[in-house]
């Protein structure tokens, strides 16, 4: 239990990341270091996403399955951990 | 009333009832005597039934039916007129269940007609109770019997007939018919101007209509809609979906896939649950490496030798990129001197102050590696500290292990890359599994008796080739200690251990010839044993071995005595702290020590062939590079030194200097990359591209042997 805090207090602490965001099943924010409306906006958009890629990606091939999706754009990469009861969602910025 | 059929077998007279005239209806009489028996509602023709009855016994005499069948059938047909619907059945089933013939088919059907009209008289008689006696155990017997249902179809029932008003050209009528329809053309004709014809009209009545409603309830109609994917359905065939997906689609008629999605989940976990669920843990050590990748891209991707490429959305003031284009044209024109550039340093807090004491690769996966943590000396002994770095993750390490003891020796195994041998500086060898995520060493020798008692300051796997049994085959633990023993550790049922050599002390002829003699005497010899710092393992021959002693003497040794030594190397005036065979060429090995010598020895002779003295202080360090055979490194205390022997053998090619306030201690190469690691005092192993600008191979080998031409 306290590896999962040391972890993400180490993936804060990393160079350029922003934010993280976890995210169960619906959509509802569950953990979040961003303010309150960036995270809602994040979960509700990045969860549509998500689900969109996930069905891509099954009707491609059935027996296939999502394990990760990046989305990089001028300003930072997001980068997205889907699973069958959460999303973990990190921002980063490399860069900075 | 029928009579009873007077069978000619004589074995069933039992079931034949005994009085032979008096028919089979039973007699009511009340109080005056007066016969008051209901009369049969049907009496069948006794002139009927006897011909089927013959019909019967000849057909069976035909057909051969069975005994059984025989008299079953004349009960049938006997008492078919008392038979009620219970019995009927019941000796009709008999009847089919043993023979599946035409002919008693045919049979049932005759006799089902009369027997159908007869429902409502049931037989008192005797024979009826003895018929009920055989029914019973036949019921169950009946039960369990395979029955035939023979289907028959029934009369053609004709619903609807038109017939044709149009005949076939082909057919017998055809002649007649177009005789007819000339005759009647020809009537038609005549009839314009004929007098028989006259025409006339009617008039008929006309039904008022009337108007009728009729009123039903709406009919309401509900559009169902399910919008489906293909993976869905492979989902729902294989039985792995959700739930949810059996149900009926919603009423509703958002078709947005979300809404249809969030339907099927079942009630989403606990927060607490999913934060602490072991995927979560291993999602964020992904992704732990992902955001380190990306910020370490650059020095990755120069360590693996791959083009560095700029990130093209990366925000830099305009100032700097005019100065990096510039000074990127420069190196381009120029070719570069050798030089050392840092790529990164591989730490963390735990590791911080610790000193490092050594470090291996791992010998299957050469981007996992293994490094010790422990001081040299006998003051301020904290734990010791394993930490196993992977290029994936720079800041922290994938495994962790606390010894309880300074670590001073670590190897990977070759055949088995899981295992890591840790030598500590208590004396005791522990091996891990860095597979598991368990902290505690697989085998620990601090309980075994015959322990080394002095700090191991080497371990290594060495794979036995030529071995007395087929057991011994695989690998061995081969350790170097203090104490002035080498080990072989042999993992049998226990922990169990082999000393291959004891090192002990020898003096040199010019030390005894200066003691006086007086002085010879009363020297006591305390300790016979002379501690080896290090060994290495011949790369063709794993029987022979170098070791490295505390004396400043080499002794070449070979696994098969354990108390001579083959050769003896005598030049080195101080401890020997490092051997090593050249990978490139099976004579020739380096050694270095703390007389501020390093020397380059071939196996058969015992001067060295050549004596480097560059650094003026003690070197701990020297390993050859496995990419260049002219190349090797040395560590000292103060700096890190790059010897290329085809370029100079006075000076070194590359110095670079510690950092201050730290001491170099460790020196490392990368197998499949250009680079070096090098561990410090702090707890820090930096990464370093070596940039030689050399070829590979052939060439430099043929200034090996040039040099060695002695």
């Amino acid at each position: 239990m306290a590896e999962v805090e040391e972890t993400l207090k180490r993936i804060q602490s990393q160079k350029g990341v922003q934010g993280i965001i976890i995210i169960n099943a619906e959509g509802i924010p569950i953990k979040s270091t961003l303010d309150n409306s960036s995270t809602v906006q994040y979960a509700g958009l990045l969860h549509q996403l998500v689900m969109k890629t996930r069905s891509t990606v099954r009707d491609l091939d059935p027996q296939n399955d999502l394990t990760f999706l990046r989305v990089r754009s001028k300003k930072n990469e997001i980068m997205i951990a889907p699973d069958k009861d959460y999303f973990l969602i990190v921002i980063q910025n490399p860069s900075d | 009333t029928s009579g009873f059929l007077r069978v000619p077998y004589t074995t069933c007279r039992s079931l034949v009832p005994p009085n032979d005239d008096t028919p089979f209806s039973p007699k009511v009489f009340d109080e005056n005597g007066t016969d008051v028996t209901p009369q049969p509602l049907y009496r069948p023709d006794p002139a009927a039934v006897p011909p089927r009855q013959s019909k019967i016994l000849m057909a069976q005499d035909v057909s051969g039916a069975t005994f059984s069948d025989f008299f079953s059938s004349a009960f049938h047909t006997t008492y078919a007129s008392f038979g009620g619907p219970f019995t009927r059945s019941l000796f009709e089933s008999s009847i089919v269940s043993k023979s599946s013939q035409s002919t008693m088919e045919s049979l049932n059907e005759e006799i089902e007609e009369p027997s159908s009209k007869r429902e409502g008289i049931i037989s008192l008689s005797d024979v009826q109770v003895r018929r009920e006696e055989v029914k019973e155990p036949t019921t169950e017997d009946v039960l369990n019997k395979k029955v035939d249902i023979h289907l028959t179809e029934t009369e053609t029932l004709c619903l609807l007939d038109i017939p044709a008003t149009s005949v076939s050209v082909e057919s017998e009528e055809a002649e007649i018919v177009k005789q007819r329809n000339a005759a009647y053309t020809e009537l038609c004709k005549n009839r314009m101007g004929n007098d028989k014809y006259v025409e006339r009209a009617m008039q008929t009545f006309n039904g008022a209509p009337k108007a009728k409603e009729v009123q039903t309830k709406s009919i309401t109609k509900v559009d169902a809609g399910k919008q489906t994917t293909n993976w869905d359905i492979y989902d729902t065939l294989s039985g792995t979906g959700v739930e949810g997906v059996v149900r009926e689609p919603p009423e509703t008629e958002e078709s947005n896939l979300l809404d249809i999605m969030s339907n099927h989940i079942e009630d989403a976990p606990a927060p607490e649950v999913i934060l602490y669920s072991e995927k979560f843990q291993q999602d964020l050590l992904v992704m732990e490496k992902v955001v380190l990748q990306n910020i370490f891209q650059p020095k990755l991707a120069a360590y693996r030798q791959l083009p560095i490429l700029k990130d093209p959305d990366s925000t830099q003031k305009p100032k700097d990129t005019g100065k990096t284009e510039k000074q990127i044209q420069k190196t381009e024109d120029i070719p570069s001197s050798p030089a050392l550039e840092p790529l990164w340093s591989f730490t963390c807090e735990l590791t911080v102050g610790r000193n490092v004491s050594s470090m291996t690769w791992n010998k299957m996966n050469p981007d996992l590696l293994a490094v010790g943590y422990g001081h040299f000396d006998f003051e301020d002994q904290k734990s010791g500290l394993v930490c196993c770095w992977s290029l994936k993750n720079l800041k922290w390490p994938d495994r962790i292990f606390h010894c309880e003891s300074a670590v001073t020796a670590l190897d990977f195994s070759g055949h088995n890359g899981c295992l890591l041998a840790v030598g500590m500086h208590n004396g005791s060898i522990a091996t891990y599994n860095v597979q598991s995520k368990e902290k505690t060493p697989i085998t620990d020798s601090s309980e075994y008796p015959h322990k080394h008692t002095g700090p191991v300051w080497q371990v290594k796997w060495v794979s036995q080739e030529r071995a007395h049994s087929e057991e011994e085959k695989g690998e061995a633990l081969v350790s170097v200690s203090a104490d002035g023993r080498i080990c072989k550790w042999v993992l049998k049922k226990d922990l169990d251990c082999v000393d291959l050599m004891k090192l002990k002390r020898t003096k040199s002829e010019r030390t005894r010839r200066q003691l006086g003699e007086r002085e010879r005497r009363s020297e006591l010899v305390i300790w016979r044993e002379v501690p080896g710092l290090c060994f290495d393992f011949h790369p063709e021959d794993s029987n022979i071995y170098l070791t490295g002693t505390e004396e400043g003497f080499i002794h070449k040794c070979s696994c098969s005595y354990n108390e001579q030594y083959l050769e003896t190397y005598k030049e080195h005036k101080g401890p020997v702290y490092q051997i090593t065979w050249s990978p490139f060429s099976p004579d020739v090995f380096l050694s270095c020590s703390s007389d501020w010598t390093i020397q380059l020895w071939r196996q058969d002779l015992l001067e060295p062939v050549l004596v480097f003295t560059s650094p003026c202080m003690a070197v701990f360090d020297v390993a050859w590079s496995p990419k260049w055979a002219t190349v090797f490194g040395v560590v000292t205390e103060k700096r890190l030194e790059i010897w290329d022997l085809g370029a100079s053998i006075l000076d070194p090619t590359i110095v670079q200097d510690a950092r201050p306030g730290v001491k170099l201690t460790s020196l490392q190469f990368a197998s499949e990359s250009d680079c070096i690691l090098l561990g410090d005092s702090d707890g820090q192993v930096g990464v370093y591209q070596l940039n030689l600008n050399l070829g590979e191979g052939t060439q430099i080998k043929m200034h090996c042997s040039i040099l060695l031409f002695n």
